[in-house]
């Protein structure tokens, strides 16, 4: 039974796990740090334009293999198992969660506050921001104060962009450029944004991807990684409440269990594998899995609930010009005390919704030729608009993530089933939120002699977390707010896992943020030892 | 000598597939020159006319070696939010040489080739042959149900159509300056 030995064994080799990884080893030089990923490496940077090119035409993934068939779970929103993680294919969203977010408790009596200062966790979203080299600007509310300026100005809005601010800022609603991980100019080994307006998979590397980074600490021998390797069990030490090993194996090698030893232990898995790992460490000394004695692991699930829309405005715009780009309004980060609570962000894109070419004419006509042009030019007077908004819900601790006998992998461990619940002041506030967000829709369109087409309910929760949520209560969280689990002194979790409720905006800044914060923490832990 | 070897090496490392069912793969994978010559008078219908003839054929050749180089079992982008496992499903092209074998033998049932035919004839050819199909509208990229909606899409889902589609170069996709973008784009010549 092949044996590795390090000092820091990372599980996961997502987003989180990397930005600790770079951390800790440049503020601990020296120190020995293993990644295990259950997925493979895809680092071929320079197929990425050809891959990109025949997702457009074929439909392929762009991300080749970045799946195991047989590691699925049910309910979640992404099947990528790979070196970089989700973040592979993210957009590159950057938006900030506001101090509302840490202060549901105190502010409005709804689910938890976060164990964290606002002031605290603002340093190291501006710390995030410089590692992700985040294009953004000051928001326009006073409210979202920043501490330090972002290390690039926006990302420029298109000219479609601009005509859409100017218009739905008519409504009185305030918007910025959406704050994006995208290179303006070469940075890092990657390159500049030429609006291929393919983000889920960047050609040139502007958009930011864990897997330069992975190489990069390869290259300097900062890390080891073992790709391809799925970590099956964590085993407790038979003296203390602390974890010996890691228990893996290689998918080349089913029959030969591979055992990490470290002295500190990250599950950095994401929202749905870093819960079901623990969940599947059960042992006697801990028959509810590893740092479970709350009860609480793979509970309170977290995930957005979204409504969408698309209306119709007189203003002209050329759809096609920079679609994945688009504008964020922060107005309803904030909501009165003495108010019905409603939060949520609002984004808007170019669309081009009912202004392509089509097959049949409305009387159902087969066009052939310029019958097709002459059918399309004129629906392209005017414009289509996508509006969104990512609603602030709060789970409930059946929220859960739980393991799936019914479905199993191939070493017949039981796979993940996610299962999203709202708490009771959740349930009984959301239609009148979703309402909220229709008039709101309506309200922005009629500012411009518009009008909604349609809105509809996301059908899944957007941006997942939880499972280990964070507090500094043993009998009430899975782990402190540096993520180190209330049972096991050696034993962290970090990033989406961790947070008891999961915002009214794109997560994955704050996981980041989050993740560099617990980095310190545990290279001061590494230095006492 | 090498080469020789390395040949061999080969043949015996490939897995043994019966030979006529390799013949049969290799026949029913690739257009037949009838299908092509039905295929641009088809596109000579079904694409814009005011590209000009050469460009049209230039279109159709890049349709073929788009269905050339199509592979098959290949992961399909499989989404966010409720994700799926879908694998690239056999080549089209057995099933394009056959609706283009069906429409020549549609078009002589009215009278004669394709191209001669009146337009009103061809668009029920057409038509017909798309409802057959069940398409009834234009996919988003060509998927394989019929090789008319499919020429159509290869084309109509262009960048370079959306651009005349506005008469402006947008450029949808293509590499090109952020700055460029903030401009409204220029019109086409």
């Amino acid at each position: 039974m092949p044996t590795y030995e390090s000092d820091i064994c990372i599980i996961g080799g997502g987003i989180t796990s990397v930005m600790l990884a770079r951390k800790l080893a440049n503020l601990r030089p020296g120190t020995t740090i293993t990644i295990v990923e259950a997925g493979r490496s895809i680092f071929d940077f320079e197929k990425r334009l050809a891959y990109r090119d025949r997702a457009q035409v074929y439909g392929e993934h762009p991300w080749r293999n970045d799946y195991r068939e047989d590691q699925m779970a049910e309910g979640f929103i992404s099947m990528t198992m790979a070196v970089g993680g989700l973040a592979l294919h993210w957009g590159g969203a950057c938006n900030r969660f506001s101090v509302e977010d840490t202060r549901l408790k105190s502010m409005y009596g709804l689910a938890a506050d976060w164990p964290i200062e606002w002031n605290e966790l603002e340093r190291y979203y501006v710390e995030a921001e410089r590692a992700l080299n985040v294009a953004g600007e000051p928001s326009a509310y006073q409210e979202d104060r920043r501490s330090a300026p972002y290390p690039q100005p926006p990302v420029p809005l298109s000219y479609n962009l601009q005509l859409l601010k100017g218009w739905a800022e008519q409504s009185g609603l305030k918007f910025n450029a959406l704050p994006l991980a995208r290179n303006l100019t070469p940075f890092d080994g990657r390159g500049a944004c030429c609006v291929y307006d393919s983000c889920d998979i960047c050609p040139t590397g502007a958009r930011y991807s864990p897997d330069f980074t992975f190489r990069q600490l390869l290259e300097r021998k900062q890390i080891v990684l073992h790709d391809r390797t799925l970590i099956r069990r964590l085993v407790l030490d038979d003296a203390k409440p602390a974890i010996a090993a890691a228990q893996g194996v290689h998918q080349d090698r089913p029959d030969e269990q591979r055992d990490y030893r470290a002295r500190l232990f990250i599950v950095a898995s994401g929202y749905c594998w870093s819960s079901h790992l623990l969940l599947l460490s059960a042992n006697s000394r801990f028959p509810n899995g590893v740092a479970n004695s709350s009860g609480l692991v793979g509970r309170y699930m977290t995930g957005h609930a979204f409504v969408e829309g698309r209306a119709t405005i007189d203003e002209q715009t050329f759809p096609g010009q920079h679609r994945v780009h688009s504008l964020i309004s922060r107005e309803y980060f904030r909501c009165a005390a003495d108010k019905p609570f409603v939060r949520h962000d609002t984004r808007v894109w170019e669309d081009s919704t009912g202004r392509e070419a089509r097959l049949r004419d409305d009387a159902g006509k087969l066009l052939l030729g310029d019958e097709v042009f002459d059918d399309w030019r004129p629906r392209t007077k005017g414009s289509s608009v996508r509006l969104r908004t990512y609603l602030d819900v709060h789970p409930s601790a059946d929220s859960r993530l739980t393991l799936n006998t019914a479905s199993k992998n191939r070493y017949g461990d039981p796979m993940p089933k996610i299962e999203h619940r709202f708490d009771e002041p959740t349930n009984a506030r959301l239609a009148a939120n979703k309402q909220h967000v229709r008039d709101l829709f309506a309200r922005m369109a009629r500012a411009s002699n518009g009008k909604v087409a349609r809105t509809f309910d996301g059908e899944y929760l957007d941006h997942p977390g939880g499972g280990c949520r964070m507090g500094n209560d043993p009998a009430t969280s899975v782990c402190d707010s540096y993520g180190r689990t209330h049972d096991h002194e050696n034993l962290y979790v970090i990033g989406a896992p961790t947070v008891p409720t999961g915002g009214c905006t794109n997560g994955t800044l704050t996981f980041v943020a989050l993740t560099l914060r617990s980095a310190d923490r545990i290279a001061s832990t590494l230095a006492r030892a | 000598m090498r080469r020789r070897t390395l040949l061999q090496a080969l043949a015996s490392s490939l897995p043994v597939i019966p030979l006529t069912r390799v013949r049969l793969a290799a026949q029913v994978r690739s257009f037949t020159p009838e299908s092509v010559a039905v295929l641009r008078e088809v596109s000579a219908t079904v694409l814009p006319a005011s590209l000009g003839a050469d460009k049209v054929s230039l279109l159709v050749d890049r349709f073929l070696a788009w269905g050339k180089d199509y592979e098959e079992g290949v992961a399909l982008t499989h989404g966010y939010g409720d994700p799926k496992l879908v694998k690239s499903g056999p080549s089209p092209v057995p099933d394009y040489v056959a609706q283009l074998s069906a429409i020549d033998a549609a078009a002589k049932a009215r009278g004669g080739r394709f191209a001669t035919l009146p337009l009103e004839t061809r668009r029920a050819i057409l038509s017909d042959a798309l409802a057959t199909a069940k398409v009834d509208a234009l996919p988003g990229r060509p998927m394989g149900r019929h090789v008319v909606a499919d020429l159509m899409a290869f084309y109509f889902r262009s960048s370079e159509a959306n651009d005349l589609a506005y008469k402006a170069r947008i450029g949808r996709q293509m590499c090109r300056s952020l700055e460029m973008t903030t401009h409204r784009p220029a019109p086409m010549a």
